[in-house]
This record gives structure tokens, sequence and C-alpha cells, in this order.
């Protein structure tokens, strides 16, 4: 019995944990456009590498983003679409959930440290989402985290300048690709110097380079997705696949041009 | 595989998000949602306003199709999807819901051409293709010329538009006459009023220079900028525009062209049976037009019912019914969507 796990908020990542939440097989390829043409084929070859045959399957996990909308929807209906032919349930978790508890595992962090997590949103601007730690190892070993604002999308030195510090004591960590790709905004020198408040290891853990060369996380992990989603469930929470958009569609509607004739209908 | 098997057809080319069961030539359901109406406010498809929907209407359509035929999934014998041509993001939908349904299922998937699905919707109304068909496939997105021997294995493209599709044009002319979006419909209603004679606008790619290389091609470009220059003229000279003689004038030179060459490849060809399909198949008087022309030339002429001309999922599962039963190779679950797939292409 297992779960499949598939995240397409930003590369695309497929997994297949026990019901426990341990890893039975995972893939990664770091495709940004072709979702479409690598999705299905990497979820036959984790149910392969696994042993297992889709009758195991007990549920379907996906990324709801915030993410780039045309491969963010390929998870989502891959997610739906194979649930409703196995007769089993779809949950989502937002992607950016995932990068935040794998966070708070990987750097060690304790209760009431804070994680600013931030994506690559594409037109110069980052998907982004602070969190506060609950617990470092919650129920089923995996860390809590609770949303203390976003998800929203902007300009990384406007997501920097919203930032207020954590609390006393408390260390503010950011990752994610959108810390690699905008350091001079969302590394420490740019955020005001309280945001890293308390003193612990604020300068390490601050700078982008750090996150990146390190144990911080860039990218969710379809892995840590499914944990999330199986300890929301056990708590009960609904977990809706509806996509984190976050902006609306470039349109702009037409002046209509007035009729400017007469006779006819 | 059962002789005739069961096939679920997804299409998601435009903005109809489509599901349709078909058994051999026997159509069970075809559901179809819409977004159109999104997007008559924008006066045109909006790439991203159609993907949404498609997200969002997948599985109550394939549930409403399987409810409404009272199928479980279980019995789906292969899918079939369109992979192209189309919109790419709406592509992209439907061909990642076909591929999670024929691994969820373990059934065979089957990418499928859209246009070409087009002219086989026929078969589930008016039963198998004879030997050999001409299908002439016109809707907002295409106008193609097929010789369809098999509609599975063999088919040639003779010829297509160089430039806008007929119901493209027509759409441009209704806005052209302050006609709300979409226009087709509009202009059709009201040439019904008007003279198809009353203005003389220009028939594209007929004259004798262009026969060698456009013999089946079509162009309506340059006939939209006449219709445009013609009103132009009148508005200037501060005459009351008659639009109903507009309109009928400009879809006679539309339907004119369409119908006479469709004619002339039945003949080159020796073809006797004529198919129309498509959403511009609609157009009343491209129906009067190949009536008449096709009785007088001794062509048997096959329209399906206008709510199989337009996108929906039976022209896909009736395409996927048909490759499944050539015994065609399934396509690979890597395969990627093409928004200018070629006729060529019948299966991916």
């Amino acid at each position: 019995m297992a779960v499949l796990s598939i995240d397409t908020s930003a590369a695309v990542g497929v997994a297949l944990v026990a019901d426990d939440g341990s890893r039975l097989a995972a893939r990664r390829v770091d495709e940004r456009r072709r979702h479409a043409e690598r999705l299905a084929p990497m979820i036959a070859d984790v149910l392969a590498e696994a042993g297992l045959t889709r009758a195991d399957l007990t549920a379907v996990v996906a990324g709801t983003g915030p993410a780039p909308f045309t491969g963010l929807r390929v998870g989502l209906v891959t997610a739906r679409t194979l649930a409703l032919a196995l007769g089993v349930p779809v949950w989502g978790v937002p992607s950016l959930d995932a990068i935040a508890v794998e966070a708070v595992a990987d750097l060690g962090l304790t209760p009431g440290d804070e994680v600013l997590v931030a994506t690559d949103a594409r037109r110069r601007e980052v998907y982004w989402a602070r969190y506060r730690v609950r617990a470092h190892e919650g129920p089923r070993g995996v860390p809590v985290v609770e949303t203390v604002a976003g998800p929203d999308v902007g300009k990384a030195d406007a997501v920097a300048a919203a930032q207020d510090p954590a609390a006393p004591g408390a260390r503010l960590v950011v990752v994610g690709e959108g810390a690699a790709l905008y350091p001079d905004a969302l590394r420490s020198p740019a955020l005001p110097a309280d945001v890293m408040a308390g003193d612990v290891m604020a300068g390490d853990v601050m700078a982008a380079d750090v996150m990146a060369a390190d144990d911080a996380p860039a990218l969710p992990d379809a892995a840590v997705l499914a944990r999330v989603a199986l300890q929301r469930r056990a708590a009960g929470q609904e977990l809706p696949t509806e996509p984190l958009y976050l902006r609306r569609p470039d349109v702009q509607e037409p002046v209509r041009r007035a009729a400017t004739t007469t006779g006819g209908a | 595989m059962a002789a005739d098997p069961l096939v679920l057809g997804i299409e998601t080319s435009c903005d109809e998000t489509g599901v349709a069961l078909v058994r051999g030539n026997e159509l069970l359901v075809d559901a179809t949602a819409s977004s159109m109406d999104e997007h008559a406010r924008f006066g045109g498809i909006i790439p991203e306003v159609a993907s949404r929907a498609h997200l969002e209407s997948m599985i109550p359509t394939i549930q409403r199709a399987l409810g409404e035929a009272d199928v479980d999934l279980s019995q789906v014998d292969a899918v079939a999807v369109t992979a192209g041509p189309g919109l790419v993001g709406p592509l992209t939908i439907g061909s990642s819901a076909a591929k999670a349904l024929a691994v969820g299922l373990g059934k065979p998937l089957y990418g499928v051409n859209h246009v070409i699905g087009h002219a086989c919707v026929d078969q589930l109304v008016h039963g198998p293709f004879p030997e050999r068909v001409m299908a002439l496939v016109v809707s907002g997105g295409h106008s193609s010329l097929l010789l369809v021997d098999d509609v599975a294995t063999n088919v040639t493209e003779l010829g297509s538009t160089l430039d806008d599709a007929a119901g493209e044009a027509f759409d441009k002319v209704g806005r052209l006459l302050g006609l709300p979006y979409p226009g087709g419909p509009h202009v059709d209603r009201l040439a019904r009023e008007g003279d198809p004679t009353a203005i003389r606008f220009p028939r594209g790619l007929t004259a004798r220079k262009d026969q060698a290389e456009h013999a089946y091609d079509f162009s309506f470009s340059g006939l939209k900028t006449a219709v445009a220059r013609w009103v132009e003229n009148e508005q200037d000279a501060g005459r009351p525009l008659p639009l109903a003689d507009v309109a009928a004038s400009f879809a006679e030179a539309v339907v004119d062209v369409l119908t006479a060459k469709t004619i002339a490849a039945c003949r080159a060809h020796d073809v006797d049976t004529l198919v129309i399909g498509g959403g511009f198949s609609a157009n009343s008087q491209l129906r009067e037009k190949a009536a008449a022309r096709c009785a007088e030339a001794g062509i048997e002429l096959r329209i399906p019912p206008i709510r199989y001309c337009t996108d929906n999922g039976a022209m896909i599962a009736a395409l996927g019914s048909a490759v499944v039963r050539a015994g065609v190779a399934p396509s690979s679950l890597d395969f990627g969507v093409d928004s200018s797939m070629p006729l060529t292409t019948i299966h991916v």
C-alpha cells in the first residue's frame, strides 16, 4: 500500500511513500517546460522501481503551487484523473509548504523560528510564503509549520522589504530557488538587520549562498509533500487540489467597436 | 481486446472540454463543457482562461459521460485524446488527463489528430466510410481538404487555407460589421435576409495562375480586406450600409470557393462521397450550396448534425476507435502535444 505524490510546481518530481511516510521510490528531473511529456512515464517508473502496481495505491497527492500555470496544471489534472481511475482520494498540499517543512528538518529549526520560502515566479518575480515552526518533529515525525504570510507573488526586493523581524531569539531563514535567483534582495544585507532577530546562526542561515550550497531545500520534494498530506489528513484537515495561481490571466477586455451602421437586421 | 473495443475520447484543443465513449462506430455518450461564455467579452479565445476551465471541467465531464452511459471506467478498453493541432495549454490538460487514465486503468493510449477527427465523427452518424471519401474540414481554426482512403492510416491533404480559416474570416467580418463575438453565427443569420449576389466580392486563389500550385488551397484574408474596403467606401460616401447584403455576399464568396474547389477535387480523384465537418459546417449557405452542387455532380453528401461538427469528445473517440481497430500501435506515454500538427500525422 502506498501513496503516489506529484509536484510540478517547478521541476517534475514524483515519489511513492508507504503509509508510514517512508520513501519507497522517487524521481526528479529538472524539466521546466515539458512537464506533460515527463510526468506519466515517471509515475510508471516509480511503481516499477518499488515493485508495486497501480492497484497498490491508496491515495494521490499533488503540489498545488503557487507555480507557473501550465506545469502546475499538468500535475493537478494528472493527480485528479489518476485518483478517479484508481478510485482513491486525491489530496492537495501547497508546494511551498513542502519546502518549508523540509527546511525545518534539514536546518534543525525549532519552534518559533521562521522560514521565508521564495520560488521562481518568472517575470522577475517570486512566489513566496512565510512560515513559523510549530514543531521540529510533529505527529508521524514530520515537522509542523503554520503559514504566517502569503502565499503571494511579487518582486524579490518588495517581498524582502515587507518582511517583519522574527520574534526575539528566533531565527528567520530564506530558502527556495528565489533566494538563489535574487541574492541581492533575499540575502541578509538587503533585509533589515533586525529581521534576523536573535543572534544564533543568523548570518549563516540567512545567506542565500549557504542555502544553495548546503542542506536547505531549493525545490519541493514529492516525498515530503506526501508526508505533510498524510499528517494533515490524520489531523482531519481538508486538502483541496485547487491551483494556487495567484495571478489573473493576462487579458484585457477590448473596447467594443460601436456599430457604425444602419439598415440590415 | 474485444473486436469492438470501448474507447474513451478526450478533446481539449480549444475552449470545449469534450469526453465521449464510442464502441465501434456506435456513440454511447458525448459530454461537453464549454468556456465560451468566459471568452465572449474578450472577443476571442484566451488560452489561459480556456486552460483554467479545462482543469476544472475535466473530472466532472468524465464523470458525467460515464454516468450518462452507465459505464464504469474499468470497462474502458482504450483512451484516445487530441494530440494536436490546437492551443498548447488546453491540449496539455487533455493529454495529461488521458495519460493518467491510461496509467491508472492499465489501458493503451492513442494521441490523435483533431482535424481528422472532425471528418471521422461522421462515421458515428452515417456509418463506415466507403473506400475513398473526400473530407472538407472547416472551422474557426481550420479549412482543409482531405482525401481519405483509410481514416486511421491513409489520409492525404490536398489543400488548406494559406491564411485565415473560413470560420475565422466570418468572425473577423462579424467584428467589422459590429456584430457580437463569435461573429460566424451572427453573420450567417444576417446573411439569410440578404442578397448573396448584391456585391461581387473576390474569390481567393481561383485565378488561372493559381491553379498549378493552389488548385485546392484557400485564402480568405484578401476577401476580408475587400469587405472592409467596401464598407469603408460606403461609409465615406455617407450611404447606409446594407448589412444583410454585405453578409450574404461575403458568405457567398467564401462558400462558392469552398464548394467549387471541393467538387473539383472529388472529380479529379474520382470520389463520389463528400464529408463536411468542423464548426463552420453549421453555416446555412455552405450546407445549401454543397447540397446543390453535390446533387448536380452526383456526389453523396454527408454532413453530421451540428452538435457533432463543433469540437467534441465524440470525434476523438471515433478516430481513436478507428485507429485501435486498424491495429495501430499505441502512443508512448511521453508524447508531446503539437499545436500545429500536420495532417500527415493521424496519430502519434
